[in-house]
Parts: structure tokens; sequence; C-alpha cells
């Protein structure tokens, strides 16, 4: 809800993201505050940021393939190893520039994207994501089969470079990372408030009437599928120049779980869902792994294995509970709150939501 | 609410399967199904004789381990169909208590040397204790949700809470499995199977049949049978719905016990045994059909067979195409025939 005051007088201001000039001054500042942070932040964080700000770009394909459009899909890794592999391989045995790759990447993860889709033509909700899964495991089987891939052990790659500039360093990948999230949840938001993003909306809220309505279902559904995989083959871009490095390991059925279970932590269907979730999620990664030095000490008979472990009970349960008490997500429990500040010595909260 | 109820009336017009209507049009199938099977299994043993002995052996060999193997399947195979037949929760969780249960019995018959009967017993009271655990805190508050959440929720259920239990307790390192069964080999003609697989079979065919002679004799299954096809009318006839779904999860669960048990003494202990676990049953259930536990049975048979005789056949030319087998048999029944060969044709899978 908007604060008070706030009237949409034109229709442009109704359709606006940004209301209020507190909005455009804290987007401001937050802006710059991300694009400085290398000069701040340790090099543990930046890091940690960077591989946030990737798994935001996989988060935010997901968000409008399932979100938006309602078609899940547990293999969002897997499209993202597609691009991954599609740079190194391009870039180490066709020798093509790098930053050429990044809209290649993005297409062939789309078009592997389509190709799995195609099922759901005929299938949808628990059948489609049973899919879905399949084909993460088969991508990954090809990856690590098929010759040129480096099967097994993977590529390396020679880190980036645009032009004279060298941006191998740690900052030099977090400002492309951050250059490229930005520009991707603009588009992410955007698709929002197009005819495109309606129509996935409302094959999201009932396929039957969508049709009805005269909107080429399978077409739509497609096209979902090919916008979802191809942030994930930009993600998987990004994520091979931040390892310098692509091995299937990297791109298991755990990660496609774990982005799923983002979108659910922060909530179905808005921009902003995707961003609290993934942030808590790899905060909660962060706390186990300072924790477990600690809990490692204090229980020496479970030190092997503590670490591994607790970020699973821990991520999982975070993710059963959401789906039990919460199923709108982190980004609900922010809005209630925005509500309930607003409207303080009032307790009830009208029917805007 | 009221869409709710026109969609569920609708497939339960269309699922009345014992309807005086629908009969002839059943029996016509068998009429054409039976015919195919019939020349398919004659045409495969006429080429068997045809083939010189060292083939032939290769493919029986191949193909009686597919249905040792095949046994497993069905019994892995049960206890998702009882759970998906009596609450529509389709239990990716299921690999994750086969996997936890089989490390639990090989860590009191090695490391607390219990003897077997003991841990047997012990092993099935942890499992129904886990089934009612899941039952009551978890799937009773998602009664009423779509089938898409629960498959989420058992899965990261399945594959992140239990997996990390596991791993806390167990160290998570592969193992293996004490002797359960007698050692040695059966020899028929030139083939020898091991007891092993032998007993698993046997043991997983038991069970499944006792499963089986409960819905099909008993008052309870009688009970589940209705609750899988309408919870509202078996509520209004008196079955207690909650009691009917803490069963069935007993029976998964119980299931999950059995195989995990079988799984591992056949291989060997791993955190991986439940992914393998769960992977195996999802072409066996699309292929027979989720609602149907004959078709479980068929289908754990012929992905059984599959996969052994590309074992053998086809991984000396493509290397792990065995793993890869149940993920393509997936895909290639989704889209061919989504509802299986025993499922309900339901209007509205589209």
């Amino acid at each position: 809800m908007l604060p008070g005051g706030v009237f949409s007088t034109r229709y442009a201001s109704d359709l606006a993201i940004l209301r209020t000039k507190t909005q455009w001054l804290l987007l401001g500042l937050g802006l710059a505050l991300l694009f400085t942070a290398p000069l701040f932040a340790s090099s543990y964080w930046l890091s940690w940021l960077t591989g946030l700000g990737i798994t935001i770009v996989a988060v935010l394909g997901l968000h409008v393939l399932s979100g938006l459009c309602g078609q899940i899909s547990i293999g969002q890794a897997a499209f993202m190893a597609v691009g991954a592999y599609t740079v190194a391989i391009l870039t180490t045995r066709a020798g093509l520039n790098s930053w050429l790759c990044l809209p290649i990447c993005g297409l062939s993860a789309g078009l592997v994207g389509l190709v799995f889709g195609l099922p759901c033509f005929r299938l949808k909700g628990l059948y489609l994501a049973i899919s879905t899964l399949a084909a993460s495991y088969i991508i990954i089987y090809c990856i690590q089969h098929l010759p040129g891939t480096g099967g097994f052990i993977g590529l390396s790659l020679d880190p980036l470079r645009l032009g004279p500039i060298d941006l191998s360093s740690r900052a030099g990948v977090y400002v492309v990372t951050m250059v490229i999230m930005v520009l991707a949840t603009v588009f992410a938001k955007n698709i929002q408030r197009t005819a495109t993003g309606r129509a996935f909306m409302a094959i999201r809220d009932n396929e039957l009437a969508a049709e009805v309505s005269g909107i080429p279902v399978f077409r739509y559904k497609m096209l979902a599928f090919f916008i979802g995989c191809l942030f994930a083959g930009v993600a998987g871009w990004l994520w091979a120049y931040y390892q310098l490095r692509v091995n299937p390991k990297q791109f298991g059925l755990y990660d496609s779980m774990w982005y799923v279970g983002m979108l659910i932590v922060g909530g179905w269907g808005s921009t902003s869902g995707v961003f609290f979730g993934a942030v808590f999620l790899r905060l909660v990664g962060v706390a186990v792994a300072q924790a477990s030095p600690y809990l490692a000490d204090t229980f020496p008979s479970l030190a092997q294995q503590i670490y591994v472990s607790l970020g699973l009970i821990l991520s999982g349960l975070i993710v059963v509970l959401f789906i039990m008490l919460e199923p709108r997500g982190l980004s609900y429990l922010w809005e209630k709150f925005k509500a309930y500040y607003r409207l303080h010595p009032y307790a009830y909260w009208g029917s805007q939501d | 609410m009221t869409a709710q109820e026109e969609d569920k009336g609708e497939t339960a017009s269309s699922r009345a399967v014992d309807a005086p209507g629908i009969r002839p049009r059943r029996r016509k199938v068998f009429l054409v199904w039976i015919p195919v099977a019939t020349v398919i299994v004659i045409g495969c043993v006429a080429l068997l004789l045809l083939l010189p002995i060292e083939a032939r052996d290769k493919a029986l060999r191949a193909i009686t381990d597919g249905i040792l193997l095949g046994g497993v399947y069905a019994l892995i195979a049960l206890g998702v169909v009882v759970v998906f037949k009596s609450s529509k929760v389709f239990n990716m969780a299921h690999g994750g208590v086969l996997m936890f249960v089989a490390y639990f019995i090989w860590w009191l018959l090695a490391s607390v040397r219990l003897p077997l009967w003991a841990s047997l017993i012990i092993v099935a009271l942890a499992s129904v204790a886990i089934a009612l655990a899941i039952d009551r805190f978890i799937m009773r508050r998602m009664i009423g949700q779509s089938g898409l959440t629960t498959f989420f929720l058992t899965l990261v259920l399945g594959f992140s809470v239990i997996q990390g239990i596991a791993i806390l307790i167990f160290k998570g390192s592969p193992q293996i499995m004490p002797k359960i069964f007698p050692s040695g080999s059966l020899s028929v003609g030139s083939l020898d199977f091991s007891f092993t697989w032998i007993s698993a079979f046997v043991v997983a065919t038991l069970m499944f049949l006792m499963f089986v002679g409960y819905f099909r004799f008993t008052r309870g299954g009688l009970a589940m049978r209705a609750v899988s096809e309408s919870h509202v009318i078996s509520q209004s006839v008196g079955i207690s719905v909650k009691t009917i779904s803490a069963v069935s999860w007993i029976v998964g669960c119980l299931s999950a016990a059995a195989a995990g048990v079988l799984l591992g003494s056949m291989f060997a202990v791993t955190p991986d045994i439940g992914s393998f676990a769960i992977v195996r049953a999802l072409p066996v259930l699309l292929l027979g059909g989720m609602e149907s536990i004959p078709g479980a049975f068929i289908g754990a048979f012929i992905i059984g067979i599959a996969e052994s005789l590309t074992g053998t056949y086809v991984d000396p030319h493509i290397s792990g195409f065995r793993e890869l087998l149940p993920y393509v048999l997936i895909v290639i029944i989704l889209i061919l025939r989504p509802h299986g060969l025993f499922g309900l044709r339901e209007i509205r899978r589209i």
C-alpha cells in the first residue's frame, strides 16, 4: 500500500513502479551502495554478494516461469549449466569473445529450455514438475558424457576482460554481476507490466479462462520457458566467470531445489520476493558456515558432518515451515509490516494489498 | 469452493470404474492388450531360442536380474501409490525415509550388535513413528493444498531435512550392511543368482502381496479405497479420513523401510540410496499409472527388465546409460501416455 496523500491522478502514475520521492531517493542510495561496495566490503563478503547476485538472476528467471506463469521447474540449475558450458566451450575451443558469448549463452539455455518445456503441451502441475526434474538429470548426464565438455572434471576459463580493462579481480566480477543483476531485475519487473506478463498471470490463475479469453496458452507457456531459461543462461555465464571453472557437480538437483525454495520463502509472484528469498536463504548458509566450527568444538563426535547436515536441515526446515505457515512468503510479511507501520494507531488494513 | 466441488464431481463420475456402463469398454481394452502381450512374449521367447548359447545366457541373465530388481521396485512404488491414492500427495520423501531406515538398521546391526529380529522390530516401530509424525505434523496441515505444493514440500523434506538428519546421526559415509540373507548363490543351468537378490525378491513380493491383500480383503482396505475415491463422501458415510491418512502413511513408510533393508543389503548403504529409489519409483509409477497398485507391480517389472537390458546391451557402447534410462523413460512416458498403462484417464490433465 502507498503512503498517505499519494494519489494516482494519471495512468502513468498508476503504472509507475516508484511513486514517491522517498522511493527514488532510497533506490538511488541503494544502487550507490551496491556499486561502491568493492571500496569498503571485505573480499569474503564481496564474493558472497557476487554469488548472491548470480543466484538472484537465476531465481528471477524462475520467477517469470513459476511465479508469473505458474509452470514450476525443478531444473533451473541445469539450464544454468547449459549457459555456463556454452561460454566455457565457445571461449576455450572456438576462441570467441566472452562478451559475444553472453547473448549466445542466454539463447542456448533458452532453446534447451524450449525442448524440455514441450511436455507442457499436455502436462501441467505435478507432471510438468516431474518432467523438469528428469530434464535436469538428463542435461547433467549429457554434460558428463558428451565429448568436448571435459566430462566429470569440467573446463577452466580465461579471466574476463573488457577491451583493455582487466575484470579478473573480485571487484571486477562483482561489478559485472551487479550490472547484469540490476538489468535483469528491471527486465523481470517490466515483464509483469506488459501484455505478455498479464497473459502469464492469466495462465497461472486459471488456464481454462485464459484460453477462453483468447490467450494462446501453449505459445505463452513456451515463451515463459524461454525467458526463464534465458535468465538461467545469463546466470550460467556469470557463474562461469565467477568460478573460472565449470563442473557438472556445481549444477545439481539441490541447487534447483533451493532456487524454488528461495521463490517460496520470498513469496510467489513478486520481484521483491526473489530478493528476500535469495538473501534470506543465503544468509542462513553463512550463519551455518559461521556456527559450525563452534558446534564442531562443542560436539567433537559430530565434527565431520555437522556443516553439511546442519545446512541441509536448517534450509530444508525453513522452506518446509514457509510452505506450511506462510506460503505468501517474506515479501507478504514485509508488506504487512509496512502497512502496520503506516496505519499505526488504526489496526485495520483495507482491501488493498 | 463451488468450482472445486464441480471439479471433484466430474472426476468422481469419470472414475466410477465399476459402473455398469463402463465395464464393456474395459473388457475391450483387455481384449486388445492380452493378445498383443502374448505375441510380444512369444516373439521374445522365439528370438531367445534362435540365439546362440552364450548370447542366450547373457539375455536370460539380464532378464532375470531385471525381474529380481523389479520386485524391489514394486515394493518401493507401492508405498508411494498408497499415499497418493489416499491423499493425492506424491510422496517424494519416500526415498529419504528409505535411506534413513537403511542407515538405522545398519547402525543397529553393526554398531549396537542387536540380533536381526530385534533390529527389524525396532526399525518397523521407528518407521511407524516417522509416518505418524509426518502425517500429524506436516501433512494434516496441507490437506486441500494443490498436488504441486505437497510434491515440493515432500521433495524438500526427503532430500534435505531427512537426508540432513541421517547424515548428522550416521555420518553419511557408505557402509556395507551385515549379512541378513544367506550368502552364496543358486545355480540354475548356466545362470547363478545370489541368495541375497533372490531373498530380496521373495520378501518384496510377499510384502507386496500382503499389502495388496490388505486393500482387497479387509474393512480397513475397503475404507482406504473409498477414501481414495472421495474424501467428502467417505467422511459422510462414517469413515475417518484422518485415520485412513495416518494408516496410509504407515503403510507407505513400512514399505519404504522394507525396501530400505532390501536395497541396503543388495547394494551398499549410502546417502544416495534414497534418490536412487525415488528416481526408479517415478517411471514405475508413471508407467503403471499413479493410482493403480497392479500398475505399479507390472510397471516395476517392465522398468526393472528395461534397466537390466540396457545395462547389458547399451552400457558397453554408451557408458552410464543405465543411470540415465529412468529419466529418459519419465520424459517419454509423460509425453506419450501421461496417465500410464492403468491410471485413470482424467478429463482434465491436459
